[in-house]
């Protein structure tokens, strides 16, 4: 893992943390994000995803996607979409097990992944309204509260 | 057999199978699965949108009711990834009992889901001696933090209760006996004829599709991979605790139950070791209020399978935004594979094999009142 | 007349004496079961919770019974009332005072076609109530029936062709004329037939159409209040059917031991039948259906046939 750094430099790389020796944060241009799994994949065998993380940043929608190298390191590949297009390519092929991370992050912030097999929903009942992504920061608890009355 | 057209047989939300309410639709085709589509989030209580309304140590407190059986983990998890915020180090006696806590709740986990396989399977001597002997281990628990479930031991900084000699020597009589008894019962498991019918051969997860879809805690080791985050990624003291990452090679529902009754035995040695090594020494460090801007990863092997939480800090004493992903969800895309070609009546065995907690799966979304 | 009135009046009297040990059959058994599992079991009504089967029964009469719209009303309000009156009639075969009241050439026959009866029974209540639990419980039932019928009438002829009779009351009589007991003379037969009547009674290992854990309470699903008392009675009157059908045919037969009555000793051995069969229920898991069915055929039959053929050829 020591030259990970260097081997990632044609990825697109915007910022490169390590905090912990366990702990490795890197965020890349949103392009990049299908190459740079498909790389890490060929060249670790980094196959363990621990889950998707989306976050409501206003003007942008970060998501973060938590890897595991060996079950030991844990490797955070983060990327920004802007709210006005969000369209992300699905890792589904890639990695079988994140169907289900991507469908949560979709239900709750509305984040569309292309190409994945079954966006239906899997969190929020049947009759929720539609459009309505409740992790958002333009929802607080009261006015989802008001929402559900209705 | 085939019969060429297709049922769908749904699952839920209310089934006797399932200890909490879920919906899963199946497909049925003749006595087989086809197809299976798992709606959650009838437990979803906007857990992790409340998180960002509330400083960090009420969060603590919210963390703890995510769910009643691992509550310490996720408290565990939560200081773990807080305290990384500002890379704090607690004192080496809080670790040791923060250890404790986490090992005498695996064990308390790992005996009650032997004691539903069991009582799934129809054995239902078995899920009565097994509560029984359970019922030890809450005593324990009760005497050390004063609570069955919900423990609050835990503090941003440390442990608020400290376990003296006269618990240690308890801890050590009771577990005593209970190692005993577990003994017992995985020389029954594994010669009782009937309960080997239900469980061989059901609910096959092989190796490369339990990598593939990320599997996580005792059903990942029950297909033969070596992975437990105390090992892999060691948090509290584990680096300096000898023990066995237990794995099987069955892949079935069997080998989830071994590989959980031989948990336990290797829990108790840990508690053990953890009682005899214990420094005397402070039990918290004052931690701040407000947490400067930055990111954090907890990673605790929970008793089923890694619980990460993960934060993002803003300079307030509120985080903007904190994620947990539970085991149970990690699990549920091996579970909907190996219900796939399963018998009908195999579904309540095979869901429960992953040891399902719901309430810790669903955390988003604010639960609906009508 | 006064005897015709005499005759009813002792069969009602023998009636309430059969209830009156189903009830205390039903204590034991859930007594033992509760003991070997480090539980209490029924303690506080009468001495050591002797009376709680009829606590269970009164409460249940006086609870709301509600007949769902779907099904069909007729033979769902019909069978709780059916499942009580087979086993009663075949308790006025079996040689429960030494000599069955009723008892004539061909009984062992009757007593056949009645337990085929009770498990079609089951069948129809399953499909009466409009509720796929049930459905899929009466379906397992009737499906389990047909894997241990053969069997089962193969173990109660093993003894009526030694005994040269098709009545009971003589097969009883046969053994304590020759002193001997046909568990000993055909050991196969008396475990066919203990296997058969466990599924019979749908008991652990073999309770799959009533799995709690998979389809709620199976057939019963659907039964509240008076309804469900009268199921829970009749599922009590077949256990002592059942034991006393293998003590008679099997444990020596009933009749009189030095100054005992013939009664006492009914209930004597078919007590030891019942802990047997509760000692069974406890230690067991629960088979699957497709497993219960494979197993009769693939083991039961042969061994009972194989019974048979000894016994032709021996006995």
């Amino acid at each position: 893992m020591e030259d990970l750094i260097k081997k990632i430099e044609p990825f697109g790389v915007l910022e490169f943390k390590r905090p912990k020796e366990r702990r490795i944060f890197i965020r890349i241009k949103s392009e990049f994000l299908r190459d740079l799994i498909s790389f890490l994949i060929g060249e670790y065998d980094l196959r363990h995803l621990s889950t998707i993380t989306g976050i409501d940043l206003g003007e942008e929608i970060e998501l973060l996607y938590h890897f595991s190298y060996k079950h030991s390191i844990e490797i955070t590949i983060g990327i920004k979409i802007p709210k006005s297009s969000l369209k992300v390519p699905t890792i589904t092929d890639l990695i079988p097990g994140a169907i289900f991370y991507e469908k949560e992050v979709h239900d709750m912030l509305g984040v569309v992944f292309e190409g994945h097999p079954d966006l239906s929903p899997l969190i929020l009942p049947e009759n929720w309204p539609e459009g309505v992504h409740p992790l958002r920061k333009d929802y607080s608890i009261e006015k989802l509260k008001e929402l559900i009355k209705k | 057999m085939r019969y060429g057209t297709t049922i769908k047989v749904p699952f839920g939300p209310q089934h006797p199978a399932l200890k909490e309410p879920e919906c899963f639709l199946f497909e049925v085709e003749g006595d087989f699965v086809v197809n299976v589509k798992p709606r959650i989030g009838y437990v979803h209580r906007g857990i992790e949108k409340a998180f960002e309304n509330n400083t960090y140590m009420h969060d603590l407190y919210l963390a703890e009711r995510i769910c009643g059986i691992c509550s310490h983990a996720h408290t565990v998890a939560f200081t773990q990834t807080v305290e990384g915020l500002v890379s704090l180090e607690i004192p080496q006696r809080a670790q040791y009992i923060r250890l404790i806590m986490a090992e005498l709740e695996r064990l308390h986990s790992h005996s009650l889901w032997v004691g539903i396989a069991a009582h799934e399977a129809g054995f239902d001597t078995m899920f009565m001696y097994l509560w029984r002997d359970r019922e030890m281990i809450m005593d324990l628990m009760e005497e050390i933090s004063g609570n069955r479930v919900l423990h609050a031991i835990n503090t941003i900084g440390g442990v608020r209760r400290d376990i003296n000699d006269e618990q240690a020597n308890k801890i050590r009589k009771y577990l005593d006996k209970f190692e005993e008894n577990i003994k017992n019962y995985i020389k029954v498991l594994e010669t009782e004829n009937t309960f080997l019918k239900r469980t061989v051969g059901v609910g096959i997860l092989k190796p490369s599709d339990a990598i593939a879809l990320c599997a996580v805690g005792p059903t990942l080791r029950a297909s033969g991979i070596k992975n437990d985050v105390r090992k892999d990624d060691p948090y509290l003291l584990y680096d300096e605790i000898p023990f066995e990452v237990i794995t099987h090679d069955g892949c079935d529902v069997f080998a989830r139950t071994i590989v959980r009754c031989e948990e336990m035995l290797e829990s108790i040695k840990i508690i053990r070791y953890a009682l005899d090594h214990m420094p005397k020494g402070e039990l918290k460090v004052k931690a701040p209020r407000t947490f400067p801007p930055n990111e954090s990863i907890g990673r605790v092997e929970a008793p089923r399978g890694e619980l990460i939480h993960y934060t993002k800090s803003n300079g307030t004493s509120k985080p903007e935004r904190y994620k947990v992903r539970s085991p149970t969800l990690g699990n549920l895309a091996s579970v909907c594979k190996t219900l796939i070609g399963a018998h009908i009546a195999d579904i309540p065995m095979i869901l429960a094999g992953i040891d399902p907690c719901f309430s810790c799966m669903d955390r988003i979304l604010i639960k609906k009142r009508s | 007349m006064f005897e015709t009135i005499f005759e009813i009046i002792s069969l009602i009297g023998f009636i309430v004496f059969i209830i009156l040990i189903a009830f205390f059959y039903e204590w034991i058994d859930r007594k033992f079961y509760a003991r070997i599992q480090n539980r209490y079991g029924p303690l506080y009504t009468g001495p050591s919770g002797i009376l709680q089967p009829i606590a269970d029964f009164i409460k249940l009469l006086l609870k709301e019974d509600i007949i769902p719209e779907a099904s069909e009303k007729r033979i769902f309000s019909l069978i709780p009332i059916i499942y009580v009156l087979l086993p009663i009639l075949a308790l006025l075969i079996i040689p429960i005072n030494g000599k069955g009241i009723i008892s004539f050439e061909g009984d062992l026959i009757f007593l056949m076609f009645l337990s085929a009866m009770i498990t079609l029974s089951v069948f129809l209540a399953g499909w009466s109530s409009a509720c796929n639990f049930s459905r899929i419980g009466g379906v397992r039932a009737a499906l389990q029936m047909l894997s241990y019928e053969i069997p089962f009438g193969l173990s109660l002829i093993g003894p009526a062709i030694v005994a040269n009779s098709l009545c009971i009351t003589k097969i009883s009589e046969w053994q304590i004329a020759n002193s001997t007991a046909f568990i000993f003379l055909q050991p196969i037969g008396f475990a066919v037939i203990m296997i058969s009547l466990l599924a019979e009674l749908e008991l652990i290992p073999f309770d799959v159409p009533e799995a709690e854990t998979e389809i709620v309470a199976g057939w019963t699903t659907e039964y509240g209040g008076g309804r469900y008392a009268l199921i829970r009675l009749g599922k009590d009157l077949e256990l002592v059917m059942a034991s006393m059908l293998i003590s008679s045919l099997y444990l020596g037969g009933i009749g009189q031991i030095f100054f005992i009555p013939p009664i006492v000793i009914a209930i004597i051995k078919s007590i030891i039948v019942l802990l047997v069969m509760s000692l069974i229920r406890a230690l067991f898991a629960r088979y699957r259906i497709d497993q219960v069915i494979s197993g009769m055929w693939k083991y039961l039959f042969p061994l009972m046939i194989l019974q048979i053929i000894i016994v032709q050829f021996i006995g």
